[in-house]
């Protein structure tokens, strides 16, 4: 055991309680401010009947923001946040353009030209029992 | 010396901090619910989560506990949590009820949709007391005849239906009547309507207001247990089942003297149904103490027809006719057609019962649909008890060797022959 | 004061300063936010130990005659430090906008009116509207973490300042002393830290044990509340009303006092040099004696104030 005298050991013992309590004040401020009190935004999203958004249509609903696609094959939907700093693309004839930094996307979503790196979302949708649209956005 | 101090000064902060820590993690995590009424989170269930559902109807995610009991939604402390409920324990005391359970979408809204529960409850005779109190003031010289011109409050209406509907009563105020035996009628018996509090004792245990008919109290029945303590614990409870021993803490207890103005309470201990529904000098019939009050005592009988009446005999109605019929006449039927008929609404909340559109049910004189009857299509009639559940066949009168006149329909009359011995 | 304005500036972060939700938004901070309730205590704990130790600080003061020429102006800074600090803690109150602050509210600024000539404009300028509301808040949540903050911390650096540029802690002059020590500056900033130290544990210990009040939110500014008791700073002015005319003993009376203890350094015999700095000098014993008869009044209303009543 190595040897330490009374002076260094108290000097290290009062500089480790301060760290000591300094991290519990640090501890306590970041937990205080972590708190939220709004809850949670919603990710499930009634859009009304289906009959509202007919066969072939691509129907923009700004609430989410998304679009709502009625192919053939179905419904899809594809999210209008953009992939770069999240502003809401506008959707054109031949896909999507952001208006804050000038990201393009195809008419699927992938991307044409940056700064945007990741292609736009797709978004799971379903008809419910009531035939109602039922749009998830998580 | 100094470095000694500023170590104590450095462990002594460590320690509160430490201890704060500990406290805070002491504490019980708050638990959140946002009823789909409010959209606003509450935190009762952090202290409250054993509490039952109080029916299925009120379900706690739909209404939360704030919208009936008030208080501070997001409160951690007792005290301040509490601090603003309504009622205390009870929200229903008449007091209060209009802010608890009212509403146009609850139990103050339009008379037509049926929604009128608090209003008719007000103006009953349940709650207003002013037979009793009409008789007695009378009989005594303090008002010419029967007529009620005060109840327990002073209540108004302004929508009167009935030829005996009264607009308004004042509050009772016995000092202005002198007279000995008012005072002591004032004093000695005034504990059973819906807003008193009751006499102490296991067999009067109820809440007041809503509470008093459809919150359960304690089974009152088993009154071999000594009743000496007053404030039993409350039960969260909503049902329209109500079993007769919650009626029983205001009926059948005893008698009134009217000579000492006192009231005298029944001395036997019962030890089943038979015994404990009636006291030892009334007569009654099989099927009045096998089913409970409510199997064939109708809402407006118990809560009142939205009028001021002067006494119990202009709305209680309900006679052995109105199911059995008389010697010439059927009971009054009616076959369910509309889907928003009270009927279901009503025996929607007993899950015993099975009312589907089409069914036959028995009706009374006011048209008010007896929801555990059926008439059957083979011609025969049964009663669903609402408490018991249990299934009870009857029969009518007509084609049986019962030697009544159809015009006597006193209580009295059918008992003659039908009342049981104890 | 670090304290204060630490957990002040926390507890901004979750305040919602509107009359809906204020109260709710001080129930949130109490019982919701992780060691919300911690920051809040400390908040008024330190709050009250502020105005103690600023009261007690200028007993001291007249108490060994420290406010001598040249530091009668640096007393006028210190006394009008009080004040601010008496008003802050007011105004603090208020932000809670819960049944325990309500006549406080109506009552203190009531009493503003009764100013002749003036009292009607400046009640207005208080609370920004015809009565107290959404408005008035808002007002006193400025006051509260701007406008007077703001004017104490200037005057708290100018007030440290003068005590620096009067010579320091009272004391006779060189020639007249008898102890000639001198205390080191790293001295006095190792006792400074060490109080600050010591007092910060003891301030969360109380924290952690005793909350500060808290009362359900205000229904109807009209609405009438049990407990009408005035904050604990004004329970001598709350039991002076009780005697008479409002203006009277709710507005003169304590301008009076505080313009009697504004004068002490210049009516009252200057304290020999000889005394200056030591406890009960003989040569300023009148200002003592009038220092004393007001505290004396103060606590004596205070306690009454506090009797239950019969």
């Amino acid at each position: 055991m190595p040897e330490i005298n009374r002076r260094d050991f108290l000097k290290l013992a009062t500089a480790g309680l301060l760290t000591a309590s300094g991290l519990m004040g640090t501890g306590a401020f970041l937990r205080y401010l972590g708190y939220s009190t709004e809850p949670a935004p919603k990710t499930e999203f009634d859009l009304g009947d289906a009959s509202n958004y007919p066969a072939g249509s691509r129907i923009v609903v700004p609430a989410i923001p998304a679009l709502i696609i009625h192919a053939e094959s179905g419904f899809s939907a594809i999210s209008l946040v953009c992939t770069h700093l999240g502003c809401t693309v506008e959707s054109k004839a031949d896909g999507f353009a952001c208006p804050c930094h000038g990201s393009l996307y195809a008419k699927d979503g992938s991307v044409v030209r940056g700064p945007a790196m990741k292609p736009l979302r797709n978004l799971s949708i379903e008809t419910n029992k009531n035939g109602h649209l039922i749009l998830h956005t998580d | 010396m100094k470095r000694a101090f500023l170590l104590l000064g450095s462990l002594v902060l460590f320690l509160s901090l430490a201890i704060a820590w500990w406290m805070v993690a002491q504490a019980p995590k708050p638990v959140s619910l946002t009823p789909t009424l409010t959209g606003q989170p509450e935190y009762c269930l952090t202290c409250h989560a054993e509490l039952p559902e109080i029916s299925p109807s009120h379900p706690v995610k739909t209404f939360g506990c704030v919208i009936c009991h008030g208080g501070e939604r997001l409160a951690l402390d007792k005290n301040l949590a509490h601090s603003t409920m309504r009622g205390g324990k009870n929200p229903s005391d008449l007091a209060v009820v209009e802010q608890s359970c009212g509403g146009e979408k609850c139990h103050n809204g339009s008379a037509a949709e049926m929604r009128d529960h608090i209003q008719r409850v007000q103006t009953s005779i349940q709650s207003t007391y002013a037979g009793a109190i009409a008789n007695v003031r009378y009989t005594f010289g303090a008002q010419s005849d029967l007529t009620a011109r005060e109840g327990t409050y002073a209540v108004a209406d302004d929508h009167i239906t009935t030829t005996t509907g009264l607009p308004s009563l004042d509050a009772f105020a016995p000092t202005k009547d002198k007279n000995p035996a008012i005072l002591a009628f004032a004093k000695n018996c005034l504990d059973c309507h819906i807003n008193a509090t009751p006499r102490d004792g296991l067999a009067f245990n109820r809440f007041t207001g809503c509470a008093a008919c459809h919150t359960p109290g304690p089974l009152a029945m088993d009154a071999t247990v000594p009743n000496q303590k007053k404030n039993l614990p409350g039960v969260h409870k909503l049902t329209t089942a109500i079993p007769y021993y919650q009626c029983n803490t205001c009926h059948n207890r005893g008698n009134y003297d009217l000579r000492t103005m006192s009231f005298v309470e029944r001395t036997d201990q019962p030890t089943d149904r038979l015994h404990a529904y009636y006291q030892p000098i009334a007569q009654f019939t099989r099927c009045e103490y096998t089913l409970d009050c409510v199997d064939c005592h109708t809402r407006t009988e118990a809560m009142g027809d939205g009028d001021i009446h002067s006494n119990k005999m202009e709305i209680q109605y309900i006679q052995c006719k109105t199911c059995h019929g008389t010697p010439t006449q059927l009971p009054l039927t009616k076959t369910l057609t509309d889907p928003n008929d009270i009927a279901f609404r009503q025996a929607f909340l007993n899950p015993a019962v099975n009312l589907k559109v089409g069914d036959t049910v028995l009706v009374t004189e006011k048209g008010e649909p007896l929801w555990n009857t059926r008439a059957l299509p083979d011609g025969t009639y049964q009663m669903l008890g609402k408490v018991t559940k249990q299934v009870f066949p009857f029969k009518l009168v007509m084609g049986s060797s019962c030697t009544q006149t159809g015009e006597d329909q006193s209580s009295a009359y059918c008992h003659k022959c039908h009342s049981v011995e104890r | 004061m670090l304290v204060l304005g630490i957990t002040g500036m926390l507890e901004v972060f979750y305040y919602i300063p509107t009359p809906e939700n204020a109260a709710l938004s001080v129930q949130t901070i109490s019982y919701l936010v992780p060691f919300g309730g911690l920051i809040r205590n400390l908040h008024f704990w330190s709050a009250q130990l502020l105005l103690v130790v600023t009261a007690v600080h200028l007993v001291r003061v007249v108490f060994t005659g420290s406010y001598a020429p040249p530091r009668r102006f640096n007393y006028i800074l210190g006394l009008i430090l009080f004040v601010l600090a008496i008003l802050l803690d007011f105004t603090g109150y208020i932000l809670r906008w819960d049944q325990g602050i309500q006549w406080a509210l109506v009552v203190g600024t009531n009493l503003i009116r009764t100013i002749p000539f003036i009292g009607e404009t400046l009640y207005t300028l208080l609370i920004g509207g015809t009565q107290p509301g959404a408005a008035t808040l808002i007002r006193f949540y400025a006051w509260h973490l701007f406008g007077l903050t703001l004017a104490a911390l200037i005057l708290m650096g100018w007030h440290a300042f003068r005590v620096r540029r009067d010579g320091g802690i009272a004391l006779p002059p060189p020639s007249l002393r008898t102890d000639h020590e001198r205390i080191h500056r790293f001295e006095l900033v190792r006792r400074e830290v060490l109080a600050m130290v010591f007092t910060g544990a003891a301030l969360i210990l109380l924290s952690t044990f005793i909350p500060a009040p808290i009362a359900a939110p205000i229904k109807e500014i009209s609405a009438s509340v049990s407990d009408a008791s005035a904050p604990w700073f004004f329970l001598w002015v709350q039991q002076m009303l009780k005697w008479g005319d409002p203006f009277l003993w709710g507005v003169a009376v304590p301008l009076i006092i505080l313009t009697l203890l504004a004068l002490i350094p210049y009516i009252f015999p200057k304290p020999a040099q000889p005394e200056l700095g030591c406890w009960f000098p003989k040569s300023n014993r009148l200002a003592q004696v009038a220092l004393g008869a007001i505290v004396l009044w103060v606590i004596i209303l205070t306690l009454l104030a506090l009797l239950p009543k019969t």
